[in-house]
């Protein structure tokens, strides 16, 4: 069955890379560890080369994930027979004359395709900690300070080895997308059956998986989540001794993750008015963002003030605050309920504002 | 009479404190929210819930906004009418406040606001050099002045949360202008560097 065939050979294929991965992975902390500890550089050039190799290897990883959703694209699309279609089309344009965001109706010659992002379920830590590891690697071309260096390899074998245990992206390919999909794919018999799969699949497709704003405003946080790593790192650095290049080095990162940071931010707004309506404020996700973002704000005014007595290790401290927050923020997913909680799907309906329009719900 | 020195720094600190007291108002909203099990009551207790904490952060939402509304004219006037503009300004939206509501001196405030941010923007524009800003450089502060201005023009949005169409537009106008200004800001070397190009295209190659 097609449903289980492509994701099978992606899971066979991801399987062996990541495994590679992990290996070049531990190579590359333990490196780390011999330079955070050590007086001198320790193989700065085999470092290097692993580096490059890390990184590689994680394009890959997100080739093959792209390889995956392009399948989903291409071989699920959610066909109906001829006969129910205008009874759906009459449901669908009922229900879009009560919408403020209105569905697509139903068209035989081109039925609707998932069109995944790449950073959905456990993709997500792939694509952040992919973004760390090509960022790092900037950074470390970007020092000489072996220990910074260092401390950027041990970061990047803890997030690999975070993968490997708890997130693989391919060991269980879309999990939850599979299993919700799975039914309509296996048991196609009873049409009205078949319409009431449809009615279900249909608007999560169309506000969720397939939604514009799912392309833009999570990866630009993961983005910024993986510079604020850095910033936190070259802070931490301060706090220690004070070094102009490694606070330099910091603060560029801090620079574009906070330009990240803030636009993808912006751009999960139009998205909440269109998926939640007005009932999405007070959400404890958005309330620790906001927080989040209030440090990082502080954390870049501060800085203007850098070069006055003592304000340089205020702002590192705020640095150290921001990826702490980071950190809360991102927890918040797994231990609070909400609109944005990993753990309690159905806290909040996930769709039902663009069905019913404004004032109704 | 305060200086400039310290007109900053107050500013800062205020700003500093009400931010981390709306923080720890978020904070204290998630817990309560976890333990209260909101998520498996009725519809009207998440309405009641959303009102309370409303009410519980409209007063530091409002410090902000009256803050907003006092860094702005920093980078205008002089220290001596600066003193005088804030207590004006003060003065202003309290008589408004007590005539009118609440919600219509913050809009004054807002609007007030706005207006001077545009004048800093313009200005800015213009090169001029007699601004206060804390650093040098055009880019800079055209960025900085478009970053602000779509900030106030943002919180000046959710006023319009019932204008659907107005609300929406207005945000993606804040929206370009934080970007807009963001990318002027942080990257003002790269912009300069490419205006150079393009201004002196090949020379001397």
């Amino acid at each position: 069955m097609i449903i289980e065939n492509f994701p099978n050979q992606f899971s066979q294929i991801g399987q062996v890379l990541i495994y590679i991965l992990a290996g070049l992975s531990g190579l590359i902390g333990l490196s780390g560890i011999v330079n955070i500890v050590g007086r001198r550089p320790f193989l700065p050039q085999p470092s290097r080369i692993l580096f490059v190799l890390v990184n590689l290897l994680f394009l890959t990883g997100f080739g093959l994930i792209c390889w995956l959703h392009w399948h989903i694209y291409q071989d699920l699309p959610l066909q109906l027979p001829a006969k129910l279609v205008p009874w759906l089309n009459q449901q669908l344009a009922a229900m879009n004359s009560q919408a403020t965001y209105a569905f697509s109706l139903y068209d035989p010659a081109h039925p609707p395709r998932y069109v995944i992002p790449l950073w959905i379920e456990n993709e997500k830590y792939y694509f952040w900690f992919m973004a760390y590891s090509l960022m790092s690697y900037l950074a470390w071309r970007w020092t000489d300070n072996h220990r910074l260096r260092g401390t950027l390899q041990l970061f990047l074998a803890i997030q690999v080895s975070i993968l490997i245990t708890v997130a693989n992206p391919f060991a269980h390919p879309l999990t939850k997308f599979f299993t919700e999909i799975t039914p309509w794919f296996k048991a196609q018999s009873n049409p009205m059956v078949q319409l009431g799969m449809f009615m279900k699949l249909y608007p999560r497709m169309v506000f969720y998986y397939n939604a514009i704003y799912m392309w833009m405003h999570p990866p630009m946080l993961f983005i910024s989540y993986a510079c604020i790593t850095i910033t936190f790192i070259t802070s931490f650095f301060m706090l220690i001794k004070r070094e102009l290049a490694i606070e330099v080095l910091g603060y560029d990162f801090a620079k574009f993750g906070y330009f990240m940071l803030t636009f993808g931010m912006l751009l999960g707004y139009p998205w909440a008015l269109e998926a939640w309506g007005p009932n999405w404020w007070w959400d404890p996700k958005i309330c620790s963002s906001i927080m989040m973002w209030a440090i990082y704000s502080t954390y870049l005014h501060t800085r203007l003030y850098a070069n006055k007595k003592g304000m340089w290790y205020f702002t590192s401290l705020l640095g150290v605050l921001c990826f702490l927050a980071m950190i809360f923020t991102f927890i918040t997913s797994f231990y609070f309920p909400g609109a944005h909680s990993f753990v309690y799907e159905q806290v909040m309906p996930p769709l039902p504002y663009k069905v019913f329009g404004y004032g109704i719900v | 009479m305060l200086k400039r020195k310290s007109y900053d720094y107050y500013l800062i600190l205020a700003t500093a404190i009400v931010l981390a007291v709306i923080s720890a108002i978020c904070v204290y909203g998630m817990f309560y929210f976890k333990f209260a099990e909101l998520q498996h009551m009725p519809a009207t207790a998440k309405a009641l819930y959303m009102s309370r904490m409303n009410q519980a952060i409209s007063p530091f939402i409002i410090a902000l906004i009256m803050l907003l509304g006092i860094c702005v004219p920093k980078r205008l006037l002089p220290v001596k009418w600066l003193n005088r503009f804030t207590l004006g300004l003060l003065t202003v939206v309290g008589v408004i406040a007590v005539l009118g509501g609440v919600v219509i001196a913050l809009k004054v405030n807002l609007m007030i606001t706005l207006v001077l941010q545009f004048i800093v923007l313009g200005l800015a524009l213009a090169g001029n050099e007699q601004l206060h800003f804390e650093k040098k450089g055009y880019w800079t502060r055209v960025g900085s002045s478009c970053m602000h201005l779509g900030l106030i023009l943002f919180i000046l949005d959710l006023f319009f949360y019932r204008y659907h169409i107005l609300h929406l537009v207005l945000f993606w106008v804040t929206t370009v202008s934080c970007v807009v200004g963001m990318l002027a800001c942080f990257y003002s070397a790269a912009i300069v560097r490419l205006v150079g190009k393009l201004v002196t295209p090949h020379k001397g190659v």
